[in-house]
């Protein structure tokens, strides 16, 4: 007993002081919403840390993207010291520039590997290095306008499948004289439904071992065929991310379908709709089928090049790997967290106003579970490419079936990838 | 009768080294700023360049582009652009050139900036006005269209709708910058021309065909010259205004080579298509110079 209080107590006095001898600044690129929800964490962070200055920089999405990769291909030049890494694209960094960042477990991350979900940590970790932190996650979920529900008489409780969905979408069209649409498709400029759904059912662009290309198996011409199903009904809007939060806005939108991040963007577009919102789990494909799926979600990295590798790291466990960091984060911007711990949190449990009291974190957190696995690789955006163009051109009558329209997909993915279509 | 003229002693010629050491600096500068990327990336398309610095030298990249959809599509979009968008707007240009020369018209200066003013505004800022304007449900493109009776056009979500707005985008940029460089070339033309063909009792129209075109030849040819190699790295509005969508209904050359270098970070591959179309442009300028240039 005395040996575990004297070991404690030494822990206890390493501890601070390496909390106190931790100082300088630390550079973070990040964006909009997600860059917001990480300077919530500064305050909590300064609490045990004073002497160190957390500096976030809101470059937009496709800069820190496009700088990082720059900076990478220039040997880790002009790099923060924490770089946020979409888990989708991350695989490009790890395989072209395995240099550039830090292997975390060379700092202890090893031991928070339980900490998050297995399906975090498949894409931010190659040639058996650990090189970023699982931030948020983006667990698919259904927001709908209970108003418009309503006055079109849908019981979104009664929404099981997709054709459930299909239903709901013509009694709006009705209501409303085709005004009011049950969602919006980025049809054209982006494939997200489809990922969304092949998720769902089980499919994706490429197989977990990221060797070869899946996307002409069952559960993604499932994935499709719903798609075009619901597209050649009508009750879908055609816009892109600007078009769908003016649809939003505009009360021509009854819901829409994302990764739960999508929560803060809705609220905070939308701050005269409170208390008019709602969630609900999004449809499955068959009576009793799963209905979870993740769309993006983000991790963070730490350059090599930086200079104040523990100060960066400290702040990464703090935002990242403590209840109270990823909580300051769901409350502010609604980023979903990933990190386990955190799901258990009191604040998870309460309705929220906005959402008319409901319990969304709840809903939401509780399909995190069922999310099946699926891997970005470092080929993601080829495929991406390519798979937008397909949708577009089954949905517009190119091709006869889904089968037929992913086949062709499949051969190009191929082509421009160099992997194997799988049999 | 032939005359043989003395020719001059010949300078003894040796060899300096003071005007090399001089131009040495810009020459350091233009060899690894200039002349080794465009060896280095003839180079790298020989090469998978996602594989890392291992990777073997092989034709793939060339193999793919021979076979890419997607490249034939951008060259396909491209063209659609190079023949419906530059001589509508070098006719347009024109025009304009001609009535802004005229004597008659007040105020020219106004109207002068007012046509040259697209050029000045950022283009991040014009193609966010396009989008708004061509918005299928807020813009005012399809108000006014819905004022007129007529039906709503989902302009940026159809292919052939956001073709159409990338090539009115153009036409509004660009028009002008033409109108100006053809002014200067119609002000070069000598007044005794027109005086002399009055005399001799020839029509404005007259005037116009036998006198301004053909002395305006040289100046309409630079203009061509200029947007066709402009149109063939064309980037910025079908990148800001339609994301090169629907689909890849606006794809252009510089698109696809942007997504290929620095989305999906292939700089090989991307190598091999801005090989490719620096290839097109030298070829097609060329035969513009043969065709329109002969005493130009």
């Amino acid at each position: 007993m005395k040996k575990m209080i004297l070991l404690s107590a030494l822990t206890l006095l390493t501890t601070a002081a390496a909390q106190t001898s931790l100082s300088g600044t630390v550079t973070v690129w990040s964006w909009d919403v997600a860059a917001k929800a990480l300077q919530s964490t500064i305050p909590g962070f300064n609490k045990q840390y004073p002497n160190v200055k957390v500096e976030v920089v809101d470059l937009g999405n496709q800069n820190v993207y496009d700088r990082g990769l720059a900076g990478c291909a220039a040997g880790g030049a002009d790099l923060p010291d924490v770089y946020s890494i979409e888990n989708n694209e991350a695989e490009v960094f790890w395989a072209r520039f395995p240099d550039c960042f830090t292997d975390l477990n060379t700092l202890g991350a090893d031991k928070l590997v339980k900490n998050f979900p297995a399906f975090k940590w498949t894409e931010l970790t190659a040639n058996n290095k650990r090189y970023a932190m699982p931030w948020d996650s983006g667990p698919v979920v259904i927001f709908y306008r209970r108003d418009l529900y309503q006055q079109a008489g849908i019981n979104p409780a009664a929404i099981r499948t997709w054709d459930d969905f299909l239903a709901a979408g013509k009694k709006l069209n009705t209501k409303f004289g085709n005004k009011v649409k049950i969602a919006t498709i980025a049809n054209g400029q982006d494939d997200e439904w489809f990922r969304m759904l092949a998720n769902q059912n089980g499919c994706f662009y490429f197989n977990n071992a990221a060797t070869q290309v899946t996307i002409a198996q069952p559960g993604c011409v499932t994935a499709l065929s719903t798609i075009k199903k619901l597209n050649d009904a009508q009750v879908l809007a055609t816009g892109d991310w600007g078009g769908q939060i003016t649809g939003i806005k505009a009360s021509k939108a009854a819901s829409a379908i994302y990764g739960a991040w999508y929560e803060g963007t809705i609220r905070t577009n939308a701050p005269d709709q409170k208390g008019k919102w709602g969630v609900y789990l999004m449809p499955a494909s068959k009576a009793g089928g799963p209905r979870a799926a993740n769309l993006g979600g983000s991790a963070l990295a730490l350059p090599a090049s930086s200079k104040n590798k523990a100060a960066a790291f400290a702040f990464m466990q703090y935002a990242l790997g403590t209840a109270q960091g990823q909580v300051a984060m769901l409350k502010g911007e609604g980023l979903v967290p990933s990190l386990l711990s955190a799901t258990k949190d009191p604040y998870v449990a309460q309705g929220q106003a906005y959402w008319g009291n409901q319990k969304v974190w709840q809903t939401i957190l509780g399909t995190l579970g069922d999310v099946p696995q699926a891997r970005g690789t470092q080929y993601f955006q080829d495929a991406r490419q390519i798979m937008i163009v397909v949708q577009a051109d089954y949905l517009k009558g190119k091709y006869k079936t889904a089968q037929e329209a992913l086949n062709d997909a499949a051969k190009k993915i191929s082509s421009a990838t160099g992997l194997a279509v799988a049999k | 009768m032939t005359t043989t003229l003395p020719t001059p002693p010949r300078a003894r010629r040796r060899f300096q080294a003071a005007p090399y050491l001089f131009v040495l600096p810009y020459l350091l500068i233009f060899a690894s700023f200039w002349a080794w990327p465009i060896v280095s990336s003839f180079l790298l398309s020989f090469k998978d360049s996602r594989l890392g610095a291992t990777a073997p030298w092989s034709v793939a990249n060339w193999t793919r582009l021979a076979g890419d959809e997607f490249f034939r599509t951008a060259l396909k979009n491209t063209f659609v652009i190079l023949i419906i968008q530059v001589p509508t707007m070098l006719l347009m240009a024109t025009g304009l050139a001609v009535a802004l020369n005229s004597r008659m018209l007040r105020a020219r200066g106004l109207f002068r900036f007012a046509f040259f003013a697209p050029l000045v505004v950022g283009t991040v800022a014009y193609s966010a006005v396009f989008r708004l304007l061509f918005n299928t449900d807020f813009g005012m493109v399809n108000r006014a269209l819905g004022g007129l009776g007529l039906p709503p056009v989902d302009w940026l979500n159809q292919p052939g709708p956001a073709m159409t707005v990338i090539i009115l985008a153009l036409l509004w940029r660009w028009t002008g910058y033409n109108a100006i460089i053809l002014l200067a070339g119609l002000q070069g033309i000598r007044e005794e021309l027109y005086e002399a063909a009055s005399i001799d009792g020839a029509t404005p129209w007259e005037q116009f065909w036998k006198i301004t075109v053909p002395m305006l030849r040289p100046t309409l040819l630079f203009c061509l010259v200029l947007s066709l190699i402009g149109t063939l790295q064309l980037f910025t509005e079908p990148a800001l205004i339609t994301n090169s969508g629907p689909g890849n209904a606006t794809m252009t050359l510089g698109t696809y080579l942007y997504q290929q270098g620095f989305r999906s970070f292939n700089f090989g591959y991307a190598s091999t298509i801005a090989y490719t179309v620096a290839a097109i442009a030298a070829v097609v300028s060329l035969v513009q110079l043969r065709l329109f240039g002969r005493d130009a």
